[in-house]
């Protein structure tokens, strides 16, 4: 058994991640609540990337948009990762080696680097997004960029429920968690 | 009476690995940009959010992107119940959902957008936002639901 596989099992299995799992109500709550705040907070990272892009809310500064609406996103993304933790923890041990689960973490790994990456540039400079001419190259890029990312978080995310561990593997699994 | 025989089993959906995931996941972008979108007017009109523009300025900037992922979410879902429309008939999540989404899109597009559109009073507008915003998560809530509640009985035995 890897370290890795220990360590997931050791997390799913506290007293507070089985609760959760075993929970009738608890675990379609969170659940429900994860993509509830991709529907109420998920529409504000899509307008940000399409007032750079110049598709939406044109007639509002683009500076403006990203600032007013950056609190929010901090928040939903706070709330989002909260819950994620909860969804996550209390299947740890189903996860960690599911392919689109780690894709998924590493396209949230990719979120921040694409945050720091553009912060300059873009997001913390509202005389170039503002410009006459429209925004730049650079916040087309890192609204596009954007867009991709998210898409590839949601998808990927979905698609965690849809994959099924190699036989052999799922049976030792099973029967390592049977024997804890 | 109108009768017709159709067999899920027989759905494109159901004979591959990708297809119903993709649908899903077209519908979790779709409801996220139709309830996002929805979600900004009302947190103008809760008074978070864009207080410089008017909560008519905000409808306008969102409503064409609002209507896109409506006609989008709702084509995409109609596909997805198309998989086992029976589980989705008997399910009292489904039931309430339907119900819902008619009661949030009649709203959205009567009362919300009136008060959105004409000078309320902070009250209205924040009563109305929140209105809105609990009818749509609602609907994000029973439509996660369906997988955990318990199939209603078929009225007068399943259909053969």
């Amino acid at each position: 058994m890897s370290a890795v596989h220990q360590f997931s099992l050791a997390v799913q299995n506290t007293a507070y991640f089985t609760a959760l799992r075993e929970s009738a109500l608890a675990y379609p709550i969170i659940l429900a609540s994860h993509l509830a705040t991709i529907a109420v907070f998920g529409g504000l990272i899509l307008m940000t990337d399409l007032r750079l892009l110049g598709l939406a809310m044109t007639k509002i500064p683009a500076s403006q948009v990203i600032a007013r609406t950056r609190p929010f996103k901090h928040a939903g993304l706070l709330i989002m990762v909260t819950l994620g933790i909860h969804l996550g923890g209390s299947k740890l041990a189903d996860y960690y080696d599911n392919p689109y689960f780690l894709m998924k973490m590493s396209l949230l790994l990719l979120v921040f680097v694409h945050a720091m990456v553009f912060r300059r540039s873009v997001y913390r400079n509202p005389a170039a997004v503002d410009a006459p001419g429209g925004p730049p190259r650079a916040a087309k890029a890192a609204a596009c960029l954007s867009l991709a990312l998210w898409i590839g978080i949601l998808s990927c995310g979905r698609w965690i429920a849809y994959y099924d561990r190699p036989e052999g593997q799922q049976a030792r699994a099973n029967q390592i968690a049977r024997q804890r | 009476m109108l009768q017709f025989r159709y067999d899920p089993a027989t759905n494109p959906l159901n004979n591959n690995e990708w297809s119903f995931p993709l649908f899903e996941c077209i519908h979790i972008a779709m409801f996220a940009m139709s309830v996002g979108t929805i979600a900004i007017v009302d947190f103008r009109l809760l008074g978070l959010l864009f207080r410089k523009q008017s909560p008519a300025e905000v409808l306008k900037a969102t409503s064409l992107w609002t209507l896109i992922g409506l006609i989008v979410v709702i084509t995409s879902g109609m596909v997805i119940f198309t998989t086992d429309p029976l589980s989705y008939y008997y399910n009292w999540s489904f039931r309430y959902k339907m119900i819902a989404l008619v009661a949030a899109i009649v709203f959205n597009y009567t009362i919300h957008r009136k008060v959105a559109m004409s000078n309320c009073t902070a009250a209205v507008n924040a009563a109305v936002g929140a209105v809105s915003l609990l009818l749509w998560i609602s609907i994000v809530f029973a439509g996660i639901f369906y997988a955990f509640v318990e199939e209603l009985p078929y009225v007068g035995g399943p259909p053969v």
